[in-house]
C-alpha cells in the first residue's frame, strides 16, 4: 500500500466513524494534532488503533499509543510505514 | 470445580457478618420466627411474603414519615398495586436529613475534566439546597409542576433536583450531549414550566457551548416561562423570550426568605419523570414516585451495596441515565456522592481512576465499555492510582463479559465487581450485588430482595437457558404510569400485554445454580450500544427526511471485533434507482449525528431489497436483529415476507460474519 493509499484508508475511517464526509476539513493540514483539534478522543484512538491492526495484521504495544505516534495523520502513517515497511 | 467456575471474589466472613444484608437478615429472622437457612431460604421468603419484607424493611430501614405503615399494599394485581397509601414523606428531606455528628462531614464533592472541584458539608449542602427551593417557590414552582434539566453531573445539577423535588415537583433531566430533537421529544410531552440548563460542557478538554442548541430548545417548548442557567453562563441564554435567572440568584434570594420544612407529600406522589428510548414511537415519559424511589434505592444501596456513613460514591454517569437519579439518593446512607463532569480519559487515559484515588472513593460504578477501554489499553488502574480505599466496583449499562472480571482481578485490587441491572423502567435494579455471597464470572451476585424475580424459557427448557426477564409479584418502585396516559392503555401495553398478570423486562436473562444471573441483553426492540440504551424511532424520525430511503430498520448486530460488544446496522430499503454509495451513507451518518447524538450513529449502514414485517404492516425488528445475528427469528408463520431473512442472513456485509465464524 502506498502512502497515499493508506492516507486515504486513514480519511475513509475517520469518516465512516466521526466526521461523516468532514474528516479532511476537520483535519486541516497532515501536522495538526488530532486530540487538540478534536479529530479524535482518546476512546477514538483506541478504536483507530484496534482498526489499523485488524487492516495492517500487526499488534500494536498499547506502550505505543501515544502523541508522537498517533496524533496527527503524518505520524500516523509514519509509524504504520515503519512497522509495515510501507506496504502491506 | 474447573479455574473458570470458581468464584473470582469470595467476601471476607467477618465482612459479610458485619454488613447491613446480615443485620437485616437477623432481623426478618427474628421478627417472623424463620430461620433462613442460607441465603436462597431468605431471598424465597423476601419474594414469597413480600409484604411482610417491605414493612420490616420500613421499621429496619427508618426512613423519616408520617401516616400509618398500614397497609403495606393495596392489591394483589402488579399493575395497580398501591404501596404504602397511608404514608406521607419527602425525598429531599430524607437525603438530607440532620445527622448527628455528621454533619460538618463531606456529603458532595464536584469535579469535572478541566479540574473544577468544590465539595459541600451535609450542611452547607443542605443550605443551599433549602435556598435554591425558597427561591424556587417564591417563582411559583411547587406540586404538579414539570421542572426540566439540561445538565452536567455537578452539584448545581444536584442542587437544583433536590430543590424542586423537594417542593414537589417532578425532575426530568438530560445530558448536554444530546441533540436538540432527541430532547424536544422527550421534554415536549411534559409542558414543562422552568428549564434549567447548562450554558456549555467539557469535552475532552475543550468547552462546547449550548447555545445554539438552547435556542432550538426553548423555541419547541412554549410552556415554559422561566429559565434559570445552572452555570451563570446567562449569555447563552440572551434572546430567549422566558425570563432568565441563575441558580446562585435563586439561592442568594432564596436565602433571604423565610425557612419552611421539606413538605411531606403521599407515598405515591410523582418525584420522577424518566425516559424511555422510543422502540416505536416517542419515548415514553415514565413517573416514578417519592416513596417507591426512595424504598428501593435504600434497599439496593444499603442492603445490597452496603452504602453506609463515610462511604464515598462515584458513578460514571450522565445526567440523562438513571443511575444519576440512583446516585442522589445514597445521600439518604449517609453515603457521600462525587459527581464526575467530562471525559473519563482526559487528559490521560487513567484520568478516571485517578479522580478515585484522590477522592478516596470506596465504591466506584461504571460500564462494561469503560472498563473494556481500560483493558484494551493495558491500563493497570493500582498501579497507577492509590486504590487502597476501593471496596468495590459496580458495573452496569450492558453485558458485563467474564474476562473483565478477571481483569478487574488482576488490575483493580481483590474487591467485588457487581453487575447490577434493572433500568429507567422501575429506576433500579432486578439483580445486583450481595455483601454475603461470593462474585461468579459473568454473574450478578443475586437477584434484588422482595422481587420475584423468574426467567419465562420455553417449555422443557432447562433450568440455565435463556429465558424473558420478568417479575412475578408487585413492587414499590414499579412506576406510577406513563404521563398522558390517563387510562393506562400504553403503560400495560408497555410491561404487561406480553405476559398477562407479569411485569416483563425487555431483557433476556439466565437464573445461574449459584442464585446469581447473567442478563444477556434486550429482547425487544430497544438497543444497547456500549452501555446506551436506543430506541430505533429516533433513527426512524429522522430518515423519514432522507427522501431517498424508503424504509428503515435499526438493529442491534454482535460486533465479531469487540468481544461482548455489540454495534447498530442500520438496514435500508432505498427508492427505486437509488443506489447506497458513499455520499449517501456519510450524509445519513451526519444528520444522524447532528439531530439525535454521535451514539445513534450506525456502525454499519446496509442497502437491502425488504424487510420483515407481520401480516398487518408492523415491521419486525426482532426478525431482523435474530437474522443479522445468525439465530432463527421465532414465529415465522407471524411474518409476511419471511423469504426476506435469509437475505439477510447471506448479507455480505451481515450474515457473511456468522459463515466465517462458524457461528
Amino acid at each position: 500500500m502506498t502512502r497515499a493509499e493508506m492516507r486515504q484508508m486513514l480519511i475513509d475511517w475517520l469518516d465512516d466513524h466521526y466526521h461523516f464526509g468532514e474528516a479532511e476539513a476537520k483535519i486541516g493540514h497532515d501536522d495538526a494534532s488530532f486530540l487538540d483539534n478534536g479529530v479524535l478522543d482518546s476512546l477514538g484512538f483506541v478504536a483507530l488503533v484496534v482498526h489499523l491492526e485488524d487492516r495492517f495484521h500487526i499488534t500494536i504495544d498499547r506502550k505505543n499509543l501515544n502523541r508522537e505516534n498517533f496524533d496527527s495523520v503524518n505520524k500516523i502513517l509514519a509509524y504504520l510505514e515503519a512497522r509495515t515497511g510501507g506496504a502491506s | 470445580m474447573t479455574a473458570d467456575e470458581r468464584p473470582v471474589f469470595v467476601p471476607d466472613p467477618d465482612v459479610a457478618a458485619r454488613s447491613q444484608m446480615a443485620d437485616f437478615l437477623a432481623t426478618c429472622a427474628r421478627e417472623t420466627g424463620n430461620t433462613f437457612d442460607g441465603w436462597p431460604a431468605f431471598s424465597r421468603w423476601s419474594a414469597a411474603c413480600w409484604r411482610d419484607f417491605w414493612r420490616l424493611f420500613v421499621q429496619w430501614a427508618a426512613p423519616e414519615v408520617e401516616g400509618d405503615a398500614e397497609p403495606v399494599c393495596e392489591g394483589d394485581a402488579i399493575e395497580t398495586a398501591t404501596f404504602f397509601p397511608g404514608l406521607r414523606l419527602s425525598y429531599a428531606g430524607n437525603l438530607l436529613r440532620e445527622i448527628p455528628g455528621r454533619e460538618d462531614a463531606v456529603a458532595l464533592v464536584a469535579r469535572d475534566e478541566s479540574g473544577r472541584r468544590v465539595e459541600w458539608t451535609r450542611r452547607a449542602l443542605r443550605a443551599r439546597v433549602e435556598a435554591a427551593a425558597r427561591g424556587l417557590r417564591a417563582a411559583g414552582i411547587g406540586p404538579g409542576d414539570h421542572v426540566v434539566a439540561i445538565a452536567r453531573n455537578d452539584d448545581a445539577a444536584i442542587v437544583a433536583c433536590l430543590a424542586a423535588t423537594g417542593l414537589g415537583a417532578t425532575w426530568s433531566s438530560i445530558g448536554p450531549d444530546q441533540g436538540p430533537e432527541s430532547v424536544l421529544a422527550r421534554f415536549r410531552q411534559l409542558d414543562p414550566c422552568l428549564l434549567f440548563t447548562a450554558g456549555s460542557h467539557p469535552y475532552q478538554g475543550a468547552s462546547r457551548p449550548l447555545v445554539d442548541k438552547l435556542h432550538a430548545v426553548v423555541e419547541g417548548l412554549p410552556t415554559v416561562r422561566r429559565l434559570v442557567s445552572l452555570d451563570g453562563d446567562v449569555e447563552a441564554l440572551r434572546g430567549l423570550p422566558p425570563p432568565v435567572t441563575t441558580l446562585a440568584a435563586l439561592e442568594a434570594g432564596g436565602a433571604a426568605l423565610p425557612a419552611f420544612p421539606w413538605p411531606r407529600v403521599p407515598f405515591n406522589h410523582p418525584l420522577f419523570v424518566m425516559f424511555s428510548s422510543g422502540t416505536t414511537g416517542a419515548p415514553k415519559c415514565i413517573v416514578h414516585g417519592v416513596g417507591g424511589t426512595l424504598l428501593e434505592h435504600l434497599k439496593e444501596q444499603r442492603l445490597h451495596s452496603d452504602f453506609r456513613s463515610g462511604d464515598r460514591l462515584l458513578f460514571t454517569t450522565s445526567c440523562g441515565w438513571m443511575m444519576w437519579n440512583w446516585q442522589l439518593s445514597a445521600l439518604a446512607s449517609d453515603t457521600a456522592i462525587v459527581a464526575y463532569d467530562g471525559s473519563p480519559t482526559f487528559p490521560t487515559p487513567d484520568a478516571l481512576w485517578r479522580v478515585v484515588a484522590d477522592e478516596r472513593a470506596t465504591v466506584f460504578g461504571t460500564s462494561p465499555a469503560f472498563l473494556q477501554y481500560c483493558r484494551d489499553t493495558a491500563l493497570v488502574p493500582r498501579e497507577a492510582a492509590d486504590l487502597s480505599c476501593l471496596r468495590a466496583v459496580q458495573s452496569t449499562g450492558s453485558v458485563l463479559s467474564d474476562r473483565l472480571y478477571d481483569w478487574v482481578a488482576e488490575n483493580v485490587g481483590s474487591l467485588p465487581l457487581q453487575s447490577i441491572s434493572g433500568g429507567t423502567d422501575i429506576l433500579g435494579c432486578f439483580v445486583l450485588g450481595n455483601p454475603l455471597l461470593p462474585v461468579h464470572r459473568g454473574e450478578a451476585q443475586s437477584v434484588s430482595l422482595g422481587l420475584d424475580v423468574r426467567s419465562l424459557r420455553p417449555p422443557d427448557a432447562p433450568a440455565e437457558a435463556v429465558g424473558e426477564l420478568v417479575c412475578c409479584n408487585p413492587f414499590p418502585s414499579r412506576p406510577l404510569g406513563l404521563h398522558a396516559d390517563p387510562d393506562g392503555a400504553r403503560f400495560h401495553a408497555a410491561y404487561f400485554a406480553q405476559n398477562e398478570g407479569l411485569w416483563t423486562h425487555g431483557d433476556f436473562v439466565v437464573l445461574t445454580r449459584h442464585g446469581g444471573a447473567r442478563i444477556l441483553g434486550r429482547s425487544d426492540g430497544v438497543m444497547n450500544i456500549r452501555g446506551i440504551r436506543i430506541g430505533p424511532a429516533e433513527i426512524y424520525a429522522i430518515l423519514l427526511d432522507v427522501p431517498e430511503v424508503r424504509l428503515a430498520m435499526a438493529v442491534e448486530q454482535i460486533a465479531p471485533e469487540e468481544p461482548g460488544g455489540t454495534r447498530l446496522v442500520l438496514l435500508l430499503v432505498l427508492r427505486d434507482g437509488v443506489v447506497l454509495d458513499r455520499p449517501l451513507t456519510l450524509r445519513i451518518k451526519k444528520e444522524i449525528s447532528r439531530r439525535a447524538s454521535m451514539v445513534h450513529v450506525p456502525a454499519l449502514v446496509v442497502a437491502v431489497d425488504d424487510l420483515p414485517a407481520t401480516h398487518n404492516g408492523k415491521m419486525s425488528e426482532r426478525a431482523a436483529r435474530d437474522a443479522v445475528n445468525g439465530r432463527q427469528p421465532a414465529n415465522l408463520q407471524a411474518l409476511r415476507n419471511p423469504g426476506c431473512l435469509e437475505a439477510l442472513r447471506s448479507h455480505p456485509e451481515l450474515g457473511g460474519r456468522f459463515a466465517e465464524r462458524g457461528a
